[in-house]
């Protein structure tokens, strides 16, 4: 009956609730589908890593005096259980010239069937056997073509193909260099391996793994480090949940003058329905049931709010989504369902909250003077 | 029995700049069944005495004993159950809760002292077919006349069986043949039930209806005729 009262009461004053859902709609959907961007944004940049995040690098340790590994290393990594593969990989920065220009640039000796698993081909063919493949944007900026001749350290190779623009890697970055075979590498640079890439069965095994690895290779010496990727994914999702807190926080202020929008509204009506609260406590309410009739009616503003807002947050999500970042695949994923949830907590937390004062300034009336109230 | 004593009773109003004597040492006895009519003239401090009475207000000293319990040792908790289970209120501008109907409004005072739907139902029909509101149970005190928002008010005064019923100027805002209605309905109530009535008025026309009548004057009793 409490609740039925309550009701009545809102509908009252038809307009005003109205627009107090409206205020609470407005900031639920704010809230909800900012986060449901968020997180889209966060699983469109982690997808463009995701193939890496089981990947390791295992690198000499400079600092305790190693350059190079060792064969019998590569060969050692390989046969560890959970490895799915592991690509040695020479380097080292030597003289190219091509058509009369000059420069130091890296130089990858690796197999050649590692390059066709790693990287695409624009233009040509992947083929290291007397010649090399060339990183997209050193092509472009040195007019290097499909056939060309280039020289390094003064042995001539003729160019199989230009490899597509990889963008950002955090293992090796070939847009800027030339890749050879190991035969050809030798012939070169005398540079022995200078990274292993390692890629664990499954990204739960990377740790395993990684403690694998260190185990065999640095028992008696810190002879290499393990770099893992993953822990780059982790910083990502990190940042990336900052920013999205930051985003929803901002989005927050709309409830928050949404909560004022409440708090005033049952303030005035307080004010408005004081006799009547007056004659309640005359007939035998306690204020505890004033609290509990003016806390619903805060209740129910904030429910009808809150799951409308939450209903259009999708849309929401899925017009910011289509807007932003022209990929709505996101919108539809577990995650959604937390910030629904999230904007629908606050949403009705920000209503009750609202409506606590005025339902204990309600509850505090002495029933005489609200009885004398005009 | 005793239902209401005022000993000493003084109810004093003080502002910054002056200090207002409502109440000027009244004393006085209700027994159990008594039509009491409170006449006097505009602030004689009749409402006063009604407010405190009805434990609406505490007195600034004196006591005042309602069922033998001395009012100014309850609590806002007990004062409100006291109210709600001892004693019913008519005020002269009816007070009825505009959102809900006739018959939901005699149920409020069932409500709040939690007894069931059906039974409070059955109850508040019962009590306003007493009253002859059996066909406007369902309307909402706009859709009633004066006269009919008042007897809703009366059904929902009795609704749990109060001893004591405190009428402020019942017929205040009546005409006369509605003020009449009312009035035999207190009566009523009065006769068949042993209801205790306290009634206040500036009505000369009520004083016929009480067993005795208290004129007051400046707070204090001038006197009590019957």
């Amino acid at each position: 009956m409490y609740l039925e009262l309550a009701k009545r009461n809102l509908e009252r004053a038809k307009v005003r609730s109205l627009l107090a859902v409206i205020g609470i709609l407005i900031g639920v959907m704010a809230v909800s589908a900012i986060g449901i961007f968020g997180e889209s944004l966060k699983a469109t940049v982690l997808e463009n890593f995701e193939d890496v995040a089981n990947e390791l690098i295992v690198s000499p340790n400079y600092q305790e005096g190693y350059k190079y590994l060792e064969k019998k290393d590569v060969e050692r990594i390989e046969k560890l259980p959970h490895v799915d593969s592991a690509i040695p990989i020479k380097s080292d920065s030597l003289l190219v010239e091509a058509k009369k220009k000059k420069a130091y640039l890296p130089i990858y000796g690796m197999e050649e069937k590692d390059v066709e698993e790693m990287f695409d081909v624009e233009k040509g063919v992947i083929r290291l056997k007397g010649s090399c493949v060339v990183g997209k944007r050193l092509a472009d900026f040195a007019d290097i073509r499909v056939n060309s001749k280039i020289t390094i350290n003064g042995r001539e190779f003729r160019v199989a193909g230009i490899l597509e623009d990889t963008g950002a890697r955090f293992d090796i970055n070939p847009n800027t260099a030339i890749l050879l075979s190991p035969d050809d590498f030798s012939k070169v640079s005398d540079a022995g391996y200078t990274m292993v890439i390692v890629r664990a069965d499954s990204l739960d095994l990377v740790d395993n793994v990684k403690k694998e690895i260190e185990d065999k290779l640095n028992s008696r010496e810190e002879k290499v480090i393990v770099f893992d990727l993953k822990i780059i994914l982790e910083r990502i999702n990190e940042a990336f949940s900052q920013i999205n807190t930051f985003l929803m926080a901002i989005a927050s202020i709309s409830l928050l003058v949404a909560g004022v929008s409440i708090l005033n509204i049952m303030l005035m009506s307080t004010i408005e329905r004081t006799k009547e609260i007056g004659v309640m406590r005359a007939i035998g309410a306690y204020r505890t049931t004033i609290l509990k009739i003016f806390l619903f009616e805060a209740v129910i503003l904030g429910l009808i709010g809150s799951i409308i807002g939450s209903v259009l947050s999708i849309a929401g999500g899925y017009a910011i989504d289509y807007l932003i970042l022209q990929n709505v695949k996101y919108v539809f994923q577990p995650a959604t369902l937390i910030y629904i949830f999230l904007g629908f907590s606050v949403g009705l937390a920000t209503s009750v909250v609202s409506g606590l004062y005025p339902a204990w300034r309600a509850s505090r009336l002495e029933p005489i003077e609200a009885l004398r109230f005009e | 029995m005793r239902v209401v004593e005022l000993i000493d009773v003084y109810k004093i109003y003080k502002t910054e700049f002056y200090e207002v004597k409502a109440l000027d040492g009244v004393s006085m006895q209700v027994e159990e069944g008594d039509f009491v009519v409170i006449m006097g003239p505009s602030g004689s401090g009749k409402s006063t005495l009604l407010n405190l009475i009805g434990c609406l207000d505490k007195p600034t000293s004196g006591k005042v004993l309602i069922n033998g319990v001395e009012t100014i040792n309850l609590d806002d908790k007990e004062l409100t159950e006291l109210r709600r289970d001892t004693i019913g209120f008519i005020f002269q501008t009816y007070n009825l809760i505009p959102t809900l109907t006739a018959l939901e409004n005699v149920e409020l005072p069932m409500i709040f002292k939690g007894i069931s739907r059906q039974e409070r139902e059955r109850r508040a029909r019962e009590l306003l077919s007493i009253v002859g509101l059996e066909d406007a149970m369902d309307r909402k005190p706009n859709e009633l006349s004066g006269g009919q928002q008042q007897r809703v008010a009366i059904a929902r005064a009795l609704a749990n069986n109060p001893k004591i019923l405190l009428c402020d100027e019942p017929t205040g805002n009546l005409d006369t043949k509605s003020g009449e209605q009312v009035m035999n309905i207190i009566k009523e109530q009065n006769e068949e039930r042993k209801v205790t009535v306290i009634l206040v008025t500036h009505d000369p026309s009520l004083a016929k209806y009480g067993s005795f009548v208290i004129r007051l004057r400046d707070g204090k009793i001038e006197r009590v005729e019957g």
